[in-house]
């Protein structure tokens, strides 16, 4: 028989150690386990990582109008020199940060304001959840079209009941104006997605406490206070994470305005996927649109790192 | 059923030992109990038994045969799961059945196990049912149950019957007993509870750290323990532990406390107290045996009590000595207040002495 | 004495009215923005059936019917009958559209069930390689992968084929795919599987005959997720296919669009039938549904 108390404290060091054993050893031990995951992986890597890759590749060469890429040349840096210094990148950028803020922020304050009036029980909640959810669910092509429609300049029924209210004397011609085609779309894209910040925020609702709530409650708190020292801060996590996923989601954005606008009039919805896109396949430049993918790729890199920590940070205050 | 024989039993991961170098026999037809703190151990041992988890080394054989590359399927053993696992999907009826269909028995033979199975533990009228429309002391034979349908060679229990609630666990302790007796089953019964393992034991393994404690039955592990550790773990209230120093006096010795008292020992406990390997001693003694006194009194050592608790037929005094607490047990009619400078006197004859360094019970010379 | 209970009354109900009126305020608020939204949300999706219902005529006025002065299924049925030429091709896109989003559902699913199982259950380096897979998927603008993901399916033969979709579609759901899906398996107990080994099944066999069924909320979550992202999937559909007979849906919808530019009827009715799938599939499978979307986020 084996007696050894003082073991026991052995064993927490040991486990700060566990790592030892070297990588290839531990697959090559669990190589079974891999054979579920590896139907998985082969496919994420030829069509997820390796395009990656090629990516960052191409950004460095200058490719055929022909694509075939045994013929491209090697430029170095020279497809960022031109994108950076060009005068449409700093438009572009412009509008599209205009674009990702403003749709994010209307589409988070909407769903939170939606959230939070749908967070009780009454009448018909569960039915009007489903309908504000259905732009969502629908195509953006569909959803887009219908706005065209709407907005249409002559026949557009938004055109139409701003005459029939007095706020104009003729139709505005919303999409081929300057300054009003970019609002347009991204009221458009609000209406598409405010009802996903609802859902994540009422998903987020569920994790406040009741009782907490009603402490609060006892202890005097109004309506306000118990939202604002509550029901906020149990919201934090959640918010962070719906934020920073609208804020993707904006950024990577294409079919609203290729499809409204295509970019128009005259550059004013156009926005770096729209321009990307036209690069690549309207221009067939791959190399210089592949420079202009690394660069996006950075600040969503950006991005994703705050996109960790925040969900990590949630992690931690769990654990405390 | 079958014999259980584990040889130098190690369960690793990476360099933490969960399993370390266990060696047990338990004889066909015997009831052991793995006892020990979360952690210990228990729980991984009897997965190794069972086959979930893989062997690091060692050797498991059960009924003759060594089992460590086998599956669960091909080791005929049965288990209870702590949390029944009854499958959620499948009425109490499938849920027995499944064990049988797995081996792909007759319908009408299965029909016929599971009926049978279900008389005995009285559940015939739950059989349409689903799990979660029972309660937890039904949902607790359907899981004895499923084990029971197919005569396996050993029953393993994972902490059976710790979801449920006092009465029931009492009420199922004896079903459970009264189950082993009629079968003659082999079962390893793992607990976290030493009571249910001193009620129903045949043997208890104590287990700590990944190490075998002690293997022994329930009342030699009670009155001989082999270490601090089991004294501690086995017993309620636990033993209290007074950590002293040996003296000698010419040819007389005493355990001297940190605060000056002495207590002289006598020549039996005077040679164990003198195996130890320094002179640090460790004195034992179970509430029973360990006797108050309101007045100075000769051989007792002064002590001031700390809480009265009453149970109703005993009530237990903790008294401290310097910073060590004793647990004493007194007829409720003896009357004793907190702060009251009391005196202590141990019965020679039942103190436990453990080496203060080792923490190994010091064997009588 | 009488001073003070001839004073209480004016401040007496003041008071209940006062820690009344906020709460009711709030409930108003909470109305009015409910109202809000709602026709917000309603009013485009009620015009494009109203449209859809007008003739081509009755569309074009100004000011618009607000509701049609003749109602006409005729959109409809000209685009549902395989006969003409219109309802032939649009026909043509639905089923190219559900056989693409069935069958990439259905892969994505038979490969990510078992991965999400293994890092459920197992542990082996790389578990957190998955948690970054699924954020670069969510981070990386599909644009990034549609230039060497167009430049790979010409090398492989597959430009103009439904298989480039499918490949694509099953691939890029299958990060959240399996991320979901682990957290359904994280929430079976593993003695479920211990207990049916036991019992005499093989790992196969306990994972296919308990866990499964258990699972099954996961899997239908996943699939009608993984469903309508395909449905509704536009660009690479728009860069892969090229010829008529094979494109999807939304792109078709735009082909369409541009062939018979002021026919805003007929594209509101096809916007409307084009939605229907997806619409249903959400109505009926809704609580999976939301399940899948906010089960990453609230959890982790």
């Amino acid at each position: 028989m084996t007696i050894d108390v003082a073991h026991q404290g052995g064993a927490v060091p040991a486990s700060s150690r566990r790592r030892r054993p070297g990588l290839l050893r531990r697959i090559v031990q669990n190589r079974n386990d891999y054979a579920y995951i590896a139907p998985a992986l082969i496919v994420m890597a030829l069509v997820i990582a390796y395009p990656i890759y090629y990516t960052v590749e191409l950004s460095f060469f200058k490719t055929p109008a022909n694509l075939a890429m045994d013929q491209k040349i090697f430029v170095g840096l020279d497809n960022y020199w031109t994108i950076l210094t060009s005068k449409s990148f700093r438009d572009v950028t412009y509008n599209t940060l205009i674009w990702t803020i403003f749709s994010t922020f209307f589409a988070y304050v909407l769903g939170l304001g939606a959230a939070l009036a749908l967070n009780r029980e009454f009448v018909g909640r569960g039915v009007l959840r489903a309908v504000l959810l259905v732009p969502y669910v629908i195509s953006a092509v569909a959803a887009s079209y219908v706005w065209k429609w709407l907005y249409h300049s002559d026949f557009g029924v938004i055109g139409a009941l701003s005459v029939q209210f007095g706020f104009t004397d003729r139709p505005i011609n919303f999409l081929d104006n300057i300054y009003t085609a970019l609002p347009a779309i991204i009221v458009v894209n609000i209406w598409k997605e405010f009802s996903f910040a609802m859902i994540m925020l009422l998903a987020g609702l569920q994790t406040v406490p009741d009782q907490l709530l009603r402490a609060a409650q006892v202890d005097g708190a109004n309506a306000w206070q118990r939202f604002w020292h509550v029901t906020m801060p149990h919201l934090k996590g959640v918010s962070m994470v719906t934020i920073l996923l609208l804020v993707v989601t904006n950024l990577n954005s294409f079919i609203i305005p290729w499809i409204m606008t295509g970019g128009g009039p005259a550059g004013a919805t156009d926005i770096w996927i729209t321009q990307i896109y036209q690069l690549a396949f309207g221009r067939i430049r791959f190399g210089l649109a592949s420079a202009y993918s690394v660069i996006l790729f950075i600040v969503m890199m950006l991005l994703g790192y705050f996109y960790v920590k925040a969900l990590t940070r949630g992690d931690e205050a769990k654990s405390e | 059923m079958a014999e259980v024989v584990l040889n130098e039993v190690v369960k690793s991961y990476g360099n933490v030992y969960a399993v370390n170098h266990v060696s047990l026999t338990v004889a066909d037809g015997e009831f052991v109990a793995l006892v020990g703190p979360s952690g210990c151990g228990k729980t991984t041992t009897l997965s190794l038994v069972a086959g979930l988890n893989e062997i690091t080394g060692g050797e498991i054989h059960i009924g003759g045969r060594l089992v460590n590359d086998l599956d669960p399927k091909d080791r005929d053993i049965a288990m209870v799961f702590q949390n029944y696992a009854l499958y959620p999907n499948k009425s109490v009826f499938k849920n027995l059945a499944f064990p049988l269909q797995m081996r792909k028995l007759s319908k009408a033979e299965i029909e016929r196990k599971v009926m049978s199975a279900a008389k005995v533990l009285d559940i015939v009228h739950l059989l349409e049912r689903k799990p979660r429309e029972l309660s937890g002391g039904q949902q607790q034979r359907v899981a004895l149950g499923r084990a029971l349908v197919r005569d396996p060679r050993v029953f393993l229990m994972d902490e059976p019957l710790s979801n449920l609630d006092a009465k029931l666990r009492v009420q199922m302790r004896t079903e459970l007993k009264r189950f082993h007796q009629d079968l003659q089953a082999t079962v390893i019964y793992v607990t976290h509870d030493q009571l249910e393992a001193v009620t129903m034991a045949d043997k208890m393994a104590v287990m700590n750290g990944g190490f075998l404690q002690q293997y022994d039955s329930p009342k030699n592990v009670f009155g001989n323990p082999a270490n601090m550790f089991v004294a501690s773990f086995v017993g309620s209230p636990a033993m209290s532990l007074i950590p002293l120093e040996a003296v000698t006096h010419g040819s007389d010795v005493a355990l001297r406390s940190p605060e000056g008292w002495e207590m002289p020992l006598s020549p039996q406990n005077a040679r164990k107290a003198l195996g130890s390997t320094t002179s640090k001693v460790v004195l034992g003694a179970r509430h029973s045996t360990v006797r108050l006194h309101q007045a100075e009194t000769p051989g007792a050592v002064p002590g001031v009590v700390y809480t009265v608790e009453p149970t109703g037929d005993i009530t237990f005094v903790q008294v401290f000595l310097g910073d060590a607490v004793v647990i004493v047990s007194l007829d409720p009619s003896f009357v004793v207040e907190p702060d009251q400078k009391v005196w202590i006197e141990f019965d020679q004859e039942r103190i436990h002495l453990f080496d203060g360094a080792t923490e190994k019970a010091l064997p009588a010379a | 004495m009488s001073t003070q209970t001839a004073s209480k009354p004016a401040p007496m109900p003041a008071t209940p009215v006062r820690t009344r009126k906020p709460i009711d305020w709030w409930r108003w608020a909470g109305r009015g923005i409910l109202a809000f939204l709602l026709i917000f949300t309603a009013l485009p999706m009620a015009w494009m059936v109203i449209t859809s219902l007008k003739t081509q005529l009755a569309a074009l006025q100004y000011p618009p019917q607000w509701w049609p002065e003749e109602v006409t299924f005729e959109n409809y049925l000209r685009l549902l009958s395989p006969n003409n030429a219109i309802g032939h091709e649009f026909l043509q896109y639905f089923w190219n559209s559900l056989y693409v989003s069935i069958l990439s559902t259905v892969l994505g699913v038979v490969v990510a069930v078992p991965a999400a199982y293994a890092f459920s259950r197992f542990r082996f380096p790389g578990r957190q390689a998955l948690f970054f897979s699924v954020l670069l998927r969510n981070m990386f603008p599909a644009v990034v992968f549609l230039m060497p993901l167009f430049l790979m399916m010409k090398w492989l033969g597959l430009v103009n084929t439904h298989g480039s979709l499918i490949l694509t579609y099953l691939t890029f759901g299958l990060p959240l795919s399996i991320w979901l899906l682990k957290g359904f398996y994280d929430n079976i107990p593993p003695q479920l599987e211990q207990a049916a080994r036991i019992d005499g099944a093989t790992r196969f066999q306990a994972f296919f005959h308990i866990v499964m069924p258990l699972s099954s909320p996961g899997i239908i979550a996943t699939a009608i997720y993984a469903f309508i992202m395909a449905w509704n999937e536009y660009v690479y559909a728009l860069t892969f296919l090229n010829s008529k007979e094979m494109l999807t849906l939304p792109v078709g919808l735009q082909r369409f669009f541009a062939e018979y530019a002021t026919d805003w009827p007929g594209l509101m009715a096809a916007s409307f039938i084009m939605s229907v799938p997806v619409v249903v599939l959400f109505l009926v499978l809704q609580k999976y549904f939301v399940r899948a979307l906010t089960e990453g986020a609230v959890k982790s």
